[in-house]
Order: C-alpha cells, then sequence, then structure tokens
C-alpha cells in the first residue's frame, strides 16, 4: 500500500510542479475570474482611466490635436461657464423629480400587483411593456400627444375645463413633460424589482402582525417597509444613477430645449463632446458627473447603514 | 512523385495569382446620407462607369442617415477609419476645412481630361475653395423652393403661388394673406416651416428666407445681423403669421404638409420624391420676394476626399470622375447642378420626371439668382447658442426686437 502511493505521488511530482492544495485552488480561482477581470479592464477601467487624461487635455476630435491643460478644464467648468451649473441644476431638478415620483409609484404598483388575483399578470405586462419599448417609438408618440392645442392631453384637460400649457415649448413645463413620460417609460423594471421582494417576505409576518392587531398601514410602515430596505436602496441607487446619465429621453423629446430648460448633464456633455468637437472638456464634464453620482450613492448607503443599525 | 509536384506547383501559381488579383482590386469607401433606392441606383452606374479607365476599382456607398450624418462621419475620422470620400452639407464645410481633415482636389480636377474646372459657377464654389485650392465639388446646388397644395389653394378660391408669380404679385404681403385665406376657409395650416422643424433644428432654414427677401443677413464678415431693422421687420411678420393670423404651424404642433394638413412648406427639389403619394394636386414656386426683391437662398452639398484616407489620390480621380460634364448632367435629375453647361441646357429643366419643365425653369432662376445658406468654422457652437435665444423669440407675448438683440449678444462672440 505504502509503495503504491509512491509510486502515485512520483507520478503526480512528474506531471505538474509540486502545489499545495491552497495555490491549486488558487490558480482555478484565477483562471474563473480572468475572463471578466480582462473584460473589466479592457472595457471599463481602461476606458475609465482614458476619461481621465483625456479630462487634462484639450483635444480636438476632428483636428485630433490634444494639448496637455492639466486641470484647466475643470476650473473652466466650475467657475468660468454659467452653462455648467445652469445644466447641474437641470439635472439635479430631473433627479429630484424622477426617482421619488418613480419609486413612490413603483412600490404603488407592486403593493397593488404582487398578491395573486385574476388579471395581475396581464396588469403586469401592461405597466412592463413600456420598458422594452423603443425609445424612439416612445418620444415620437409622446410628441405627439403633448403638442400644445392639437395634443390628446390637451384636448383632455379641455375637456374638464382646463387650458393646457404648451408642453414641450415652455421650459418649466418641459421638464415636468420629460419627468413623467420617464417615469411611465421606466417604473415598470422598479416595480417587477419590488414585486420579488415582497413576494420574498414571509406571511407569517403579516399574520402575526394583524394577531397583534395592527392595521394595514401599521403593517406596511412597521413590517413591509423595513423587510424592504435592501431592495429599496438598489432601486434608489440604480434610478438615480439612471436620472443622471439620462440622454436619449431628452435627445429624443426636446434636444435640451426650449430655452435649454431641460439641457441636462449627460446631453451638454454629448453636445461638448461630438457636436462641439471638444474632447477633452467633455471629458472633465463626465468625470465631474462621475464624482457626484459617487458621493450621492455613498451618502444614501451610509444613511441607510446607520438607520439599519 | 511528378504528379504531386505538379499539382503543387499549379496550386501555388494560381494562389499566387488570387493574391496578386486581390492585392490589384480596390475599393474606395463613400459615405452619403440618402437611402434613396433611386439616388444609389445613380451612384452605383457612375462608379461603374468609373471601370472604363479604372477596371479594378469599385466604389461601396455606405449611407448614413442625415440627421446624424456629421457626427458619425467625426467618429470615423477619429477612430482612425476615415471614408475615402463623401458628401459634405454646406454647414460642415467651414469646420471641416479648418481642421484640416479634407485633401485639396485642385491638381487632379484642373489636370483631369476634358474636365473644364471654369464651367463650374464661381458663387456656387464660394465655399470650397480657397485660393487655387478646392476642397470640394458641388454636386448639389438646390435652391429653397415653396411647395403648395394645389387642391387647398382651389378650395380657399385662391390663385396659387406659381399663378400669383407669373403675375408678378408673389412676394411677402400676398405669402402672409394666402396663409391666412387658407387657415380661415379651410382649416389647414397656411405653411409649414422645413420638415415641420424650424423651431430646433431648422432655425436657419426658417428664418434665413424672409431676412433675406427683407434685405437682411443673419450675420456677414463677423457681425451679427439679427438686430437689423431687415431682419426684425422680416421676423416680426413671421411672428405675427404665427401668433396673430394663426396660419403657421405653431411651435409644439405638427402639421404635415406631405399628408396635406398645410397648404404651403419650404423645400428643396430632391423632396419631390415624396409627392406621388401625398394624393394631392401640387407644384413648386419661388420664393416670395421682399422689399429687397428676389432673394433666394441655396443649400448646398459637395463631394470631399479625407485627407486620412489611404486612397486619397484614387478618390480624387473619381471625384473628377463624377463630377465630369456628363455624370453631373445624369445627376442633375435629383440635385441640381453647379456646372453652368448643365444648368442652362434644355437637359435640366427637363430632367425631373415629377416637375414641369416651366417650374424647373424657377428652379434654374433661383440658383442664378440664389445665395448660400451662412454658414462659419463655428456653425455648431453658433446653433447651439442660438437656440434657447430663438426660443425665447417663438412665444405669443414676446419682444421680437429684444429677443433678435439676445440673439445677437449670444452668438456674437463667436462671430
Amino acid at each position: 500500500m505504502a509503495d503504491a502511493l509512491t509510486e502515485k505521488g512520483s507520478a503526480r511530482s512528474w506531471r505538474a510542479p509540486r502545489l499545495t492544495l491552497r495555490q491549486r485552488e488558487a490558480i482555478e480561482a484565477w483562471l474563473f475570474v480572468s475572463p471578466t477581470v480582462a473584460g473589466f479592464l479592457l472595457f471599463f477601467l481602461g476606458p475609465l482611466a482614458a476619461v481621465v487624461y483625456f479630462s487634462l487635455t484639450e483635444w480636438n476630435l476632428l483636428t485630433q490635436q490634444a494639448t496637455f491643460v492639466g486641470v484647466k478644464n475643470y476650473v473652466d467648468a466650475l467657475s468660468h461657464n454659467p452653462d455648467f451649473w445652469h445644466v447641474l441644476r437641470n439635472s439635479f431638478v430631473f433627479a429630484m423629480g424622477l426617482v421619488p415620483l418613480n419609486m413612490a409609484l413603483a412600490l404603488s404598483l407592486a403593493l397593488a400587483l404582487s398578491r395573486p388575483f385574476r388579471g395581475v399578470i396581464f396588469f403586469r405586462t401592461v405597466f412592463f411593456a413600456p420598458v422594452v419599448t423603443s425609445a424612439v417609438a416612445w418620444a415620437i408618440v409622446w410628441r405627439f400627444l403633448l403638442q400644445g392645442e392639437g395634443g390628446a392631453v390637451n384636448q383632455m384637460l379641455a375637456l374638464v375645463g382646463i387650458d393646457g400649457p404648451n408642453w414641450l415649448r415652455e421650459p418649466d413645463w418641459a421638464m415636468v413633460a420629460v419627468i413623467v413620460t420617464r417615469v411611465i417609460k421606466m417604473v415598470g423594471l422598479n416595480m417587477i424589482l419590488y414585486i420579488a421582494a415582497l413576494q420574498a417576505i414571509p406571511r407569517d409576518y403579516e399574520a402575526a402582525a394583524r394577531l397583534e392587531g395592527a392595521s394595514n398601514w401599521q403593517i406596511f410602515r412597521m413590517v413591509i417597509w423595513p423587510l424592504l430596505a435592501p431592495t429599496t436602496l438598489v432601486i434608489f441607487v440604480i434610478t438615480m444613477i439612471g436620472s443622471f446619465k439620462v440622454f436619449d429621453h431628452i435627445y429624443l423629446m426636446t434636444g435640451g430645449g426650449p430655452e435649454n430648460g431641460t439641457l441636462v448633464l449627460a446631453f451638454y456633455i454629448y453636445e461638448q463632446g461630438f457636436k462641439f468637437f471638444n474632447v477633452g472638456y467633455a471629458s472633465a464634464l463626465a468625470m465631474i458627473m462621475f464624482v457626484i453620482v459617487l458621493v450621492l450613492t455613498v451618502v444614501q448607503m451610509t444613511l441607510r447603514r446607520r438607520d439599519m443599525q | 512523385m511528378k504528379h504531386r509536384m505538379r499539382t503543387l506547383t499549379a496550386s501555388t501559381v494560381l494562389a499566387l495569382g488570387l493574391v496578386s488579383g486581390q492585392a490589384l482590386a480596390e475599393e474606395l469607401r463613400f459615405t452619403v446620407w440618402t437611402g434613396s433606392e433611386a439616388h444609389l441606383k445613380m451612384l452605383n452606374e457612375i462608379a461603374e462607369s468609373f471601370k472604363a479607365t479604372h477596371p479594378d476599382v469599385t466604389v461601396r456607398f455606405e449611407t448614413i442617415p442625415a440627421a446624424d450624418y456629421t457626427q458619425k462621419l467625426t467618429f470615423q475620422l477619429a477612430g482612425g477609419n476615415p471614408p475615402d470620400l463623401g458628401w459634405m452639407m454646406e454647414d460642415a464645410a467651414p469646420t471641416f476645412a479648418a481642421a484640416g481633415v479634407l485633401m485639396d482636389l485642385g491638381s487632379t480636377l484642373r489636370s483631369a481630361e476634358g474636365y473644364d474646372f471654369a464651367d463650374y459657377s464661381e458663387p456656387a464654389l464660394g465655399l470650397w475653395v480657397d485660393g487655387e485650392a478646392v476642397y470640394g465639388v458641388p454636386f448639389s446646388t438646390s435652391p429653397f423652393m415653396i411647395y403648395f397644395n394645389k387642391t387647398l389653394f382651389d378650395e380657399a378660391g385662391l390663385e396659387d403661388p406659381l399663378q400669383l408669380a407669373a403675375a408678378g404679385k408673389w412676394n411677402m404681403d400676398t405669402f402672409q394673406d394666402v396663409a391666412k385665406t387658407i387657415k380661415e376657409k379651410t382649416g389647414k395650416w397656411g405653411f409649414e416651416f422645413k420638415d415641420g422643424q424650424g423651431y430646433d433644428s431648422r432655425i436657419m432654414h426658417a428664418l434665413m428666407p424672409p431676412i433675406r427677401a427683407y434685405g437682411g443677413d443673419v450675420w456677414a464678415n463677423g457681425e451679427c445681423g439679427f438686430d437689423k431693422p431687415e431682419a426684425i421687420a422680416a421676423v416680426q411678420q413671421l411672428h405675427d403669421m404665427v401668433f396673430k393670423d394663426k396660419s403657421i404651424v405653431p411651435p409644439g404642433e405638427q402639421g404635415d404638409y406631405f399628408s396635406g394638413s398645410s397648404a404651403m412648406t419650404i423645400n428643396q427639389i430632391s423632396r419631390a420624391s415624396k409627392m406621388p403619394e401625398a394624393g394631392f394636386d401640387w407644384g413648386i414656386a419661388p420664393l416670395p420676394s421682399g422689399p429687397a426683391g428676389e432673394s433666394p437662398v441655396i443649400g448646398q452639398a459637395a463631394i470631399v476626399v479625407f485627407e486620412r484616407g489611404v486612397q486619397k489620390e484614387l478618390a480624387a480621380e473619381f471625384v473628377a470622375h463624377m463630377t465630369n460634364k456628363e455624370n453631373v448632367a445624369k445627376m442633375a435629375q435629383f440635385f441640381p447642378p453647379a456646372r453652368k453647361s448643365v444648368l442652362d441646357s434644355e437637359a435640366f429643366t427637363s430632367a425631373n420626371s415629377l416637375i414641369p419643365a416651366e417650374q424647373m425653369a424657377y428652379v434654374s432662376d433661383a440658383i442664378a439668382k440664389g445665395k448660400v445658406l451662412p454658414s462659419h468654422e463655428k456653425s455648431p457652437q453658433i446653433l447651439a447658442a442660438m437656440a434657447p435665444k430663438v426660443d425665447a423669440l417663438w412665444k405669443a407675448d414676446a419682444n421680437v426686437e429684444q429677443a433678435l438683440a439676445d440673439v445677437c449678444a449670444a452668438i456674437e462672440p463667436l462671430l
């Protein structure tokens, strides 16, 4: 037996260098994660590092001439460009309007549609369908519905005696219009996340609370809402990031107008980079947007963690 | 063994032949913004005829939608994958020429056999020539014309713009009158700006024609013209038509001419291809004249070769072929030419099967008398700076003079 083991051992050492189990596992683990790591380095970290470098240059996309200018682009954006602050304000207004509205609506829909009843699948599909609808088709239809006098929305408002505004041609109303149409388009995604979270809450908790005499509101406030906290955090973060990154919706609905009333940061970055060819300046703006979103996310996560403690 | 050797030798010779054949065959990549089958068929025929002198050269036309054309072209150039040659719109020309990405075609064109560069109308070349250097050859010098819905004019009991033009009565006042009458009598809009985009992406196409008819300009020699009395009077008239007469499709509304919702619009003759499916009688007429007389406005596009292309000399030879007299005459059915010999020929006025010769004569006349849309090295920045100020103009209670002064204040630093 001992001879057999020795023989087996020598055969192994002939095939491969002697490695400990831990080393072998480490190599295997690296091999398993290497495609993802390569992708991360190549398609995320690489471009991110490139954007940081571009933001320190004055680079004209068309002439392909780049000059290293240090932090000039950041200084220009933050202290010499009044447009930047206007655009930043618009981005915050958009996010502050969209995030609460989206989350409140998503939670309400999820509470209504999380329990099985006749037709529940139909309603879930109806509210989720806009998420998978083409953004272009969505924008064209809404532009048509939101016309000044001839639009269906204003004609319906006229039926109840309301003289609707020219939605997409008045700066404040245009912002309201892009927020609401964006919420209707994307709310289905958050609704599904909330439904999944609600269905994961054991029914016993609710039954126990009810036995204790809790009302529906108390059950929601004291049992369901705290248990939804991790999902709420995820939804908040992805919705907020999405709202700062919004581009296609603005491009298609208003083009940043009227009077720059819906000109948000992502669209402004696109204009600077791809219409005016100032890639360096656009990259600096992109880095500023990255930092804003990062800070907001960290703050939210910290507050939530303290809440949970 | 001998047999095997023979087979090997034959295979090697064949393989070498294929490789050398491949090396000789060359392909030029040509970006365009048309997706029209008729246009592409014509372009491919021209490419095919190039084989008479360059049998191994093929040309691949690549369509990029007009709305994204300049941006996508820029990405290709910046990404190190430039097309060999392409179409270019007038508003992009100064920016691209100043960036040094366009090849000087002057020597190739002047030395091409039978080309006759002097046949090109000098004003039409203005945007593309700098001294002896030629950065593009205009293939379309297309004036903006009034398209009218004859059926709606008849319904309203009005003389149509063509009849008014023939009688010498087609001016900005009659334009306003007929638009108002159409609205009152038919309920349809009197006029729609180009493609319904006069308040956003086609600001220039909306404002330029009346301003020039009044004798003004949007800018010239580094000076803004929007706040001059001529421009104010012209824009005030448009403003009145939108908000007082309610005869022009207002901002935020849709009133598509091509589906019969508006009685008039402004466009180029290439849009005539949309008319057979419109379902109403129609015609084209010149732009209404103003206090400054007739002042046609021209939109232009040219063929350019990219300096960073690897086959730029060959591409330049193809430009010389594509814009010779014969091929320009062929293209004239869709794109009004800048070659005087073709423009003056009967072949041009009868080239478009959809537009009668007497209406095409107005097109020729407009090309001869017209001025190209304004352009500038900083066109994208100027348009972006203008846009919010022009938005403020298009409100019922706007003070036109103040709004136009604000436009000037916004764009002057860029001029």
